[in-house]
C-alpha cells in the first residue's frame, strides 16, 4: 500500500462526517470475511496468499458465483504466491469491463515486536488491530464482499464486473500476481479502467468516534516509481583482533551518513501541482499558503525555495515534492571475530515521474562520493510510473460520492510516493485510480511497521462508499 | 590458538644438530593418531581423542587412577583427559601441561586433500590440527608417556590437561570447565600452554630458511562482544523520516571509527617493546623504544612515535583495547522504514578492564543514549596477566639460546586469546611456550592446508621435553 497523502490540519466546520449509513444487514458477513482474510497470514516468508484466495473464492462461490466464474492462478514455482480472478458479466456489449483490484500480501509482522499478535484481528478502542488491517485487505474484503452482494442480489449492471485478488505488491524480486496477469493473462483483466488503493482520506488526527475529522480525500492519480538500489562495500577482511583502518562496514555507513544528508531538488507535474493548489486552499494558514506557492511559484524563486523547506517538516509533503532514497536494509559481516569483508545495504528510492533508474543509480553514487561503494539496481525493474489521465467518467462519480459521504471534505487528486500495483496495469494500456472512501490518520496507521490499524468507522462507511462507487460506474 | 608473535629482524642462526631418538617413531604415532581423529565440533568427537591418548598413557605405564578422562554429561562428545605424573617435592607445586585437543571446522571439499589423513609432503606435515594444537599436545602426551617409561622421578608432580572447546565460542569449554569444576585437579605452580613460539624467515629450515624469533606468551587480550541496537517505529519507506534507525546506528559506528581507547603498557607489552623495537631497528623500531621508554610523554609531546607504531596493525592493537564492527543486521523488508538497526562490534580488551568498564566506554563515545549497548555471551573472565617471572623466563631463554643460539627470546602480550585466560583467571599463572616455530605466512592455522615443518614438529618436541625437565626436575 503507498502512504496517503494529505497532511493534518484540522478544517473548521466539517459537520456530520461521522454520521453512518442506516443498519446494514450484510455487515455481520462482512465482518466475518474481513477477519478472515485478515487472519489469513499471507506474509512471504511463513503466509500463503493461495489459501487465502481459496478462501475468498469459497465466499463468492456461497454468493452465486459459478466455478467458471472464478478462475484461480498460481504458477508451479510460486504455489503459495497464486490469487484469483472473478467475473461477473454486465449487459451491455459495448461497454468495457471494470476492473477491482487488490493485493492480498501483507508485509511482514515479528510477533515478537508486535504489542499482539499481528494475525489475530482484535477491535479495540474504536480500531481494528493486525497486519493488513488497512493494508490492503480492508480493500480487498470490501471488493469481495460488493462482488457477492452484487451476485447475490442479482442487481443488474450494464459493464461488466472484474476482481483481481493478487500477491507480491509488498515484494520486490519475488512473484508478483498483478505483473504476472498483466503478462500472461491481459484479457482475463482487461478493463477500461482499474480501482486500485492509493487514495483514500486522512483524519485531523484523531478517530472520528473521538471527535476527529477527515480533512480530505483523495484521489490517486499517478505514482512514484520504486526500486531497490544495493549499495556495498568490500574490504579483504582479516582477523578481528588486530583491526585495520579500512573496514567495510565502516565505509558503508559513512556512505549512508551522507545520504541521510542530502535531499534530493523539488520539482512539481501536473498531478502535484493540482494537489498542492487544492489542498492548500483547503489547509490555509502559513501550511496552505506555502502549498500554494509551490504550485504557483517559479521553482528557483525565493519564495518557491522557502515554501519547500517549510513544507519538507511535513515527510509526506517531502516525498511527493521530490524522489527521496533511504536505507531500509543492512547486512555484514560473517563472524563476530572477523573483520568484514562485505557489507550492503538496500536504499529504497522512490523516483518521481520523469527520470529514470540509471539516473537515480548515478546520482547515489555522485553522494556516496566513494568508488569503494557500489551501487546497483536490483531485479526486477518495474516499468516507470506514467500518469493516468484525469478522465472526468472516472473522477464525476468520485466527486459527487465524496460530496455525499464526507460533506465539506475537498476532494484532491494526488501522485502516490509509493508505487502499487497499477505501475503493470498502466503499463499494459489499463489506468488506474487510487480511490477514497477509507481513511486514515496522519501517522500511516502502521502501515508497514508496528501494530497496524484501522479505525472501525472508515472500513464501515469505506464499504458502503466503495459499494455505492463501484454501482455507478457499472450500472 | 593465535598466531605465534613475529619479529621481524632476521638473525642469521643454524638449528642445533638433532641426536638420534629411539623414541621418535612412537611419538610419530601417536601425532598420527591424534590428528587424524576428527576433533571438530560439527562431527568430532574429543572424547574418542582423548581415549586414544590415555591409551598411549596406559601402554607407557601409566596407573589407571592416575588417568582422569572427563567429561560433561551434556557434552559428551567434548571431553578431555588429565593424567599426572607424581613428583618427589612434598613443598613445590605442580607444573601442568595444557593442549587443547579440538580443531577449527574443515570441509574435504575446500582442502587439496583429505583434512583428516596426515600426509607428509615437502618437508611439511599437512592436516586439520598438525599445528594448531596438536602438534603441542602430541608432544606433551609423549613427554608424560617418557616420564612413565624412564620411571622418572622429578621434583615437581606433572600435570597434563587435554582440553576441548578452545576453538569455538560458546561452545563447551574444556578448561573453563575444569578451572571452575575441578580446581584440586590442575593446580599447579604455573601452566605451559600454547601461544608463544618461533617464526622462520619465510623458507623451510630444510631449504635454507632460519628461525629469527621466538617468543613466549605471557599475557593476552581477553575478548567481549557487545550488540549495538537501535529502534525505530518505522513505517512505509515512500515517506522517509528524519530518524531512521539505520543511520542512527551508522551515526554510532561513526564515532566507533573514530574513537581510538587510549594507549598502555603491561610489564609484557613493555619488554616486548623494548626488545622488538631495538631488534627492528627501523623507524617503527625506533618510536615502538621510544613510546615504552616513555609512555606519556611519547604520545603527549611526539605524536609522530605513536603515529609510526599505529601503522603497524598488530602493535597498533597490542597497545591498547580495540574495537570494531563485524556484523550489520538491520530492516525487515526494502519497502519499509527500519525497526530495528543492529551492529556486533568485537573489542579485544587490553588487561585490567572489566567487560562492564568496555561497555560503558562504548556508551559514551557513542553518546547517544537511544543506541543500546549489551555485552554478549559468553562473558570470558579478564584476568591481569601473568608476572614475568624469571623462574619460568630463565629456563625457557637459556633453552632458546641453546637450541637457536643469536635468537633472543621475546615476552609477548597476544591480541586473540587461547585458554590461557581461564586458568589465569583460576589463579593459575599461564604461558605460551616457544619452541614450535611456524612461517610467517600463518602456516594455513584456522584456514586451508594447515601445516607443519616436520623439523619443527621433531625439534620442538625436544626443545618442549628439555622445558619441562628443566622446570619439573
Amino acid at each position: 500500500m503507498i502512504a496517503r497523502i494529505l497532511a493534518g490540519t484540522a478544517l473548521a466546520a466539517v459537520a456530520s462526517q461521522t454520521a453512518l449509513a442506516a443498519e446494514d444487514p450484510g455487515e455481520a458477513a462482512f465482518r466475518a470475511t474481513y477477519k478472515e482474510l485478515v487472519e489469513t497470514n499471507t506474509t512471504l516468508s511463513s503466509g500463503s496468499c493461495t489459501l487465502a484466495a481459496q478462501r475468498m473464492g469459497a465466499h463468492l462461490k456461497a454468493a452465486g458465483f459459478a466455478d467458471d466464474q472464478i478462475v484461480y492462478y498460481a504458477t508451479p514455482e510460486h504455489p503459495k504466491e497464486g490469487g484469483l480472478v472473478a467475473i461477473l458479466p454486465g449487459t451491455s456489449p459495448k461497454e468495457k469491463p471494470i476492473l477491482l483490484l487488490a493485493h492480498l500480501d501483507v508485509v511482514e509482522a515479528k510477533r515478537a515486536d508486535w504489542t499482539r499478535d499481528p494475525f489475530t484481528l482484535i477491535e479495540e478502542g474504536g480500531y481494528f488491530w493486525a497486519r493488513g488491517t488497512l493494508d490492503d485487505k480492508a480493500m480487498a474484503s470490501v471488493w469481495v464482499d460488493t462482488m457477492a452482494r452484487l451476485k447475490a442480489g442479482k442487481v443488474k449492471l450494464k459493464r461488466t464486473l472484474k476482481l483481481a485478488l493478487t500477491c507480491g505488491e509488498e515484494t520486490s524480486g519475488a512473484f508478483n500476481g498483478a505483473q504476472w496477469l498483466a503478462a500472461n493473462k491481459r484479457d482475463l483483466i482487461d478493463a477500461e479502467f482499474a480501482l486500485n488503493e492509493g487514495g483514500g482520506g486522512r483524519t485531523d488526527g484523531k478517530a472520528l468516534a473521538e471527535g476527529g475529522h477527515i480533512v480530505a480525500m483523495s484521489v490517486q492519480v499517478g505514482e512514484k516509481a520504486a526500486m531497490d538500489y544495493r549499495v556495498e562495500t568490500r574490504n579483504p577482511g582479516g582477523h578481528s583482533s588486530i583491526p585495520v583502518k579500512d573496514n567495510a562496514i565502516y565505509e558503508l555507513s559513512d556512505a549512508l551518513l551522507r545520504l541521510r544528508d542530502y535531499d534530493f531538488p523539488a520539482e512539481l507535474n501536473d498531478t502535484t501541482r493540482a494537489f498542492f493548489g487544492k489542498a492548500g486552499a483547503v489547509y490555509g494558514g502559513t501550511v496552505g499558503q506555502a502549498m500554494q506557492t509551490v504550485a504557483s511559484a517559479k521553482p528557483d524563486s525565493d519564495g518557491f525555495k522557502q515554501a519547500v523547506a517549510l513544507l519538507d517538516h511535513d515527510r509526506s509533503f517531502h516525498s511527493t515534492l521530490r524522489t527521496t532514497c533511504v536505507a531500509t536494509m543492512l547486512s555484514g559481516g560473517h563472524a563476530t571475530n572477523a573483520l568484514p569483508q562485505r557489507a550492503g545495504a538496500i536504499v529504497n528510492c522512490r523516483i518521481f515521474p520523469g527520470h529514470s533508474f540509471e539516473e537515480v543509480r548515478a546520482d547515489l553514487s555522485k553522494i556516496f562520493a566513494d568508488p569503494g561503494v557500489t551501487v546497483t539496481t536490483t531485479e526486477p525493474d518495474h516499468p516507470i510510473a506514467k500518469a493516468p489521465p484525469m478522465d472526468p467518467q472516472v473522477i464525476r462519480p468520485i466527486e459527487a460520492l465524496t460530496a455525499k459521504y464526507f460533506p465539506g471534505v475537498p476532494l484532491v487528486p494526488t501522485m502516490s510516493t509509493g508505487a502499487t500495483d497499477g505501475i503493470y496495469l498502466e503499463a499494459k494500456g489499463i489506468p488506474t485510480y487510487g480511490v477514497p472512501g477509507i481513511w486514515a490518520n496522519p501517522d500511516l496507521n502502521g502501515i508497514h511497521g508496528l501494530n497496524e490499524h484501522l479505525e472501525v468507522a472508515s472500513l464501515i462507511k469505506g464499504r458502503a462508499f466503495l459499494y455505492d462507487l463501484v454501482l455507478a460506474y457499472a450500472k | 590458538m593465535i598466531s605465534p608473535l613475529l619479529l621481524a629482524a632476521a638473525l642469521t642462526v643454524a638449528p642445533a644438530q638433532p641426536a638420534p631418538d629411539p623414541d621418535e617413531a612412537a611419538f610419530r604415532e601417536t601425532y598420527r593418531t591424534l590428528v587424524e581423529t576428527d576433533t571438530t565440533l560439527a562431527h568430532g568427537d574429543c572424547t574418542l581423542a582423548a581415549a586414544r591418548m590415555a591409551d598411549v598413557l596406559r601402554a607407557a605405564g601409566f596407573a589407571e587412577d592416575r588417568l582422569i578422562p572427563y567429561a560433561a554429561p551434556d557434552h559428551p562428545r567434548e571431553g578431555g583427559l588429565v593424567a599426572i605424573w607424581p613428583g618427589r617435592s612434598g613443598k613445590l607445586k605442580p607444573l601442568l601441561l595444557v593442549a587443547h585437543i579440538d580443531v577449527v571446522e574443515a570441509k574435504r571439499e575446500d582442502w587439496p586433500r583429505d583434512p583428516f589423513a596426515l600426509s607428509e609432503q615437502g618437508g611439511y606435515f599437512h592436516a586439520r590440527g598438525a599445528f594448531d594444537d596438536k602438534a603441542q599436545a602430541a608432544i606433551y602426551v609423549d613427554a608424560m608417556a617418557h616420564l612413565a617409561r624412564s620411571h622418572a622421578r622429578p621434583k615437581r608432580t606433572v600435570k597434563l590437561a587435554l582440553t576441548c572447546g578452545e576453538e569455538t565460542n560458546g561452545a563447551f569449554n574444556g578448561a573453563q570447565w575444569l578451572a571452575a569444576n575441578k580446581r584440586e585437579l590442575i593446580d599447579a605452580a604455573f601452566a605451559l600452554n600454547e601461544g608463544g613460539g618461533g617464526r622462520t624467515d619465510g623458507k623451510p629450515l630444510m631449504a635454507g630458511g632460519k628461525v629469527i624469533a621466538q617468543t613466549i606468551q605471557v599475557g593476552e587480550k581477553t575478548f567481549a562482544n557487545f550488540r549495538l541496537e537501535t529502534r525505530n517505529r518505522g513505517g512505509h519507506s515512500s515517506a522517509p523520516r528524519p530518524d531512521n534507525a539505520i543511520y542512527q546506528l551508522a551515526h554510532a559506528l561513526d564515532r566507533i571509527e573514530g574513537y581510538s581507547f587510549p594507549i598502555e603498557f603491561t610489564p609484557t607489552t613493555h619488554a616486548y617493546f623494548q626488545a622488538v623495537g631495538t631488534a627492528r631497528g627501523d623507524g617503527v623500531g625506533k618510536a615502538m623504544v621510544a613510546l615504552a621508554a616513555d609512555p606519556p610523554n611519547a604520545v603527549q609531546t611526539d605524536k609522530t612515535a605513536l603515529w609510526q607504531v599505529d601503522t603497524d596493525a598488530f602493535l597498533h592493537s597490542n597497545i591498547r583495547t580495540t574495537c570494531v564492527a563485524t556484523m550489520l543486521d538491520a530492516g525487515h523488508a526494502p519497502n519499509a522504514l527500519p525497526q530495528r538497526a543492529r551492529a556486533t562490534v568485537n573489542c579485544r580488551i587490553f588487561p585490567g578492564h572489566s567487560v562492564d568498564a568496555i561497555g560503558h566506554e562504548l556508551e559514551r563515545v557513542i553518546g547517544d543514549p537511544e543506541v543500546g549497548v549489551t555485552a554478549l555471551p559468553p562473558l570470558r573472565p579478564t584476568p591481569p596477566p601473568p608476572p614475568l617471572d624469571p623462574a619460568v623466563l630463565d629456563p625457557a631463554r637459556r633453552l632458546v639460546a641453546k637450541y637457536w643460539p643469536g635468537v633472543a627470546l621475546v615476552p609477548a602480550m597476544a591480541n586473540g586469546y587461547t585458554d590461557a585466560t581461564f586458568l589465569t583467571a583460576a589463579g593459575i599463572p599461564t604461558y605460551g611456550v616457544p619452541g614450535l616455530w611456524g612461517d610467517p605466512d600463518g602456516n594455513g592455522v584456522h584456514g586451508l592446508d594447515e601445516r607443519i615443518e616436520v623439523r619443527s614438529l621433531l625439534t620442538g618436541r625436544r626443545f618442549l621435553n628439555d622445558l619441562i625437565r628443566a622446570y619439573a626436575f
